[in-house]
């Protein structure tokens, strides 16, 4: 199975060869490829090879209405498809002057951080995966499926939720369903014990991840890396604290980081940030039964919406970094352009190249995995 | 490149009384040890870890991912396969051992699900190889899967899941679909025609105008040359 732009080449007399890594391959995160040059077991060149789960998002959301682009958003990241439809809406508020209720500002960070923990779940799963430990993938996707019940719980959807629209969200709680919320905030909690026993400070996975992947606080900042992975090399720096958008000004909580830059340190900070979000998760269950009000303001008739002319840029902190949406609008009833600037774009391309050379060819899993690139929303 | 109609086919003896009930006993073999090819192609393959970990388990259906094409059994299209997908997915599917099933998962594989407007996408998978079983949602539970995988299993054990057969009977509209998409000199490693006469499965619709044109722009395959350890030789300093 070869590429189309692979060239079959007369191999130089040493040791040097080129291998495809992926797209069918268990050690590569999802329909994603990458060439890479050898000596022996050690990387001299990678090259990023994308392109298998293009859709082109960005023209087919100039052919479809302001609304009918709420169920289109999600399916740009898989794992953690809240973060999308959130910043979509943001940026449509941003340029009708919508206000959202503040009801429905509190029940988007809910859902926006029970996304967040189920996205970490999933990635220690197939992290874990990569190293042979399978019982953590197993662990991580079962208690995943706990939230995703949540989810479909108060969206309907298991893994598109497809629950905000420009305005707010699009129905009320179910009733009881924060009581449940904490039930499984409890259960998970108590399960990190277990998972810091099995897989955090378990040696075959500690050895296997630390020092690989480096990168220095500089490195990061010149190639664009946000989020998880520029918390793992010291710097705190977090869209929600920085830049706060919804409630999360007045939410109490931290910025974990973590000083060496490797795989080590960027699924520790992963993890940090599930107990973090369960922090959060605990406040916003104590303040919503004392916030009343509608959930979404009144939109005109979403089917003849013409938003006013204009542009705006929306960010905010999905669980793979920072993601951002730059909406110009003509006056019509459909976005004049969509420019999606999704993380994993830098993270799976530019840093998975540079970080990959000088590593072992088995140790290209592990900086993927710890980078936590989601291909879909590269190729998009 | 013809060297498998070298190898002799050995014809089943017809009339021969243990022949259904061996049949059978392969047929119930065949549906109860399944192998799903690790290829995730689209967003459906998020449903699949929770179909095949702790809480559906698809293992005590004796299913298992496998990562290898040549000793997979099932070929999941978990959703919407982009052009450049395509082509992997039918080198895959050609290189696949027969008996081998295909099942597309999502409504993308079906009509181009939410992509039906795409530049991108293949909309119709079974334009490009005979499709088993669609299993239709964006996208469907992992109980939907299960429920599927299951069905399958009953209809590979009745003998009835046998559009393999149709991909050989009908090679050359599905290489015109294929030609159409990719271009007129696509070719793959693995020679179609050789194989359906190996299976006694060319008939009317294997040749055709498609085939000839794939005749003409057909290149000889070359072995890989792997010249591994020149150095070796040499003395070491």
């Amino acid at each position: 199975m070869r590429p189309e732009n692979y060239e079959a080449q007369r191999q130089p007399p040493s040791n040097e060869y080129e291998l495809n890594f992926g797209p069918n391959h268990p050690g590569i995160e999802g329909n994603y490829a990458l060439k890479v040059k050898l000596h022996g077991d050690v990387v001299l060149e990678a090259k990023a090879d994308g392109g298998y789960l293009h859709r082109g998002f960005e023209k087919l959301m100039e052919q479809r209405l302001w609304i009918q682009n709420i169920a289109l958003v999600p399916r740009i990241c898989v794992p953690d498809p809240s973060p999308m439809e959130l910043c979509y809406s943001m940026a449509v508020e941003q340029l009708c002057g919508l206000k959202v209720p503040k009801r429905a500002r509190w029940i988007r960070v809910m859902q926006l951080e029970l996304s967040r923990i189920a996205a970490h779940l999933f990635t220690f799963g197939g992290h874990a995966a990569t190293t042979g430990m399978y019982s953590t993938m197993y662990w991580g996707v079962a208690d995943r499926d706990l939230l995703l019940d949540l989810f479909e719980e108060f969206t309907g959807g298991r893994v598109y939720s497809i629950y905000n629209i420009p305005g707010g969200v699009r129905r009320e709680l179910p009733d009881g369903f924060l009581q449940r919320v904490t039930e499984t905030l409890d259960y998970i909690e108590s399960r990190l014990a277990d998972y810091d026993n099995l897989f955090f400070k378990n040696q075959v996975f500690v050895k296997r991840a630390k020092g690989v992947g480096v990168m220095s606080r500089e490195q990061a900042l010149a190639w664009g890396v946000t989020g998880p992975n520029l918390r793992a090399t010291g710097l705190a720096f977090d869209v929600r604290r920085d830049d706060p958008y919804l409630v999360y000004d007045q939410l109490d909580f931290d910025i974990p980081t973590e000083e060496n830059g490797d795989a080590w340190a960027r699924t520790l900070v992963r993890r940090h940030e599930l107990m973090q979000s369960i922090r959060i998760l605990r406040q916003v269950v104590e303040a919503l039964p004392d916030i009343h009000g509608p959930i979404r303001a009144p939109i005109p008739n979403p089917l003849a919406w013409n938003v006013p002319a204009g542009e705006t840029y929306t960010r905010v902190e999905s669980s793979k970094g920072e993601l951002c949406y730059y909406v110009v609008s003509d006056g019509g009833p459909k976005p004049y352009r969509v420019h999606v600037r999704g993380p994993s774009s830098m993270h799976a391309v530019q840093v998975l190249e540079k970080l990959s050379v000088g590593s072992r060819i088995e140790d290209i899993a592990q900086t993927m995995f710890s980078l936590d690139a989601c291909p879909p929303e590269v190729d998009r | 490149m013809s060297s498998i109609n070298q190898i002799p086919v050995i014809e089943a003896k017809k009339g021969n009384p243990l022949a259904r009930v061996f049949d059978e006993l392969v047929r119930f073999c065949r549906s109860r040890s399944l192998f799903i090819l690790h290829y995730c192609t689209g967003c459906g393959a998020i449903e699949l870890p929770p179909a095949m970990t702790s809480r559906f388990d698809m293992e005590r259906l004796g299913i298992q991912p496998m990562v290898s094409p040549r000793q997979a059994d099932i070929l999941l299209i978990t959703g919407y396969v982009s052009i450049k997908t395509l082509k992997r997915v039918i080198l895959t599917y050609e290189q696949m051992g027969s008996p081998k099933y295909v099942i597309g998962i999502c409504s993308c594989t079906v009509n181009g699900g939410m992509y039906w407007q795409s530049y991108a996408t293949a909309k119709k998978l079974d334009e490009y190889m005979p499709v088993d079983l669609y299993i239709a949602g964006c996208m469907p539970r992992p109980e939907a899967v299960i429920a599927g995988l299951q069905q399958l299993m009953d209809s590979i054990h009745a003998g009835k899941a046998n559009s393999w057969e149709d991909y050989y009977r009908n090679y050359d509209y599905y290489l015109g679909n294929q030609q159409k998409l990719f271009g007129d000199n696509w070719q793959t490693p693995t020679d179609v025609i050789a194989e359906a006469k190996h299976y006694n499965l060319l008939s009317k619709g294997t040749l055709g105008v498609h085939t000839r044109l794939l005749e003409q722009h057909q290149q000889p395959l070359e072995a890989l040359e792997m010249r591994l350890g020149h150095n070796l030789k040499e003395p070491t300093e």
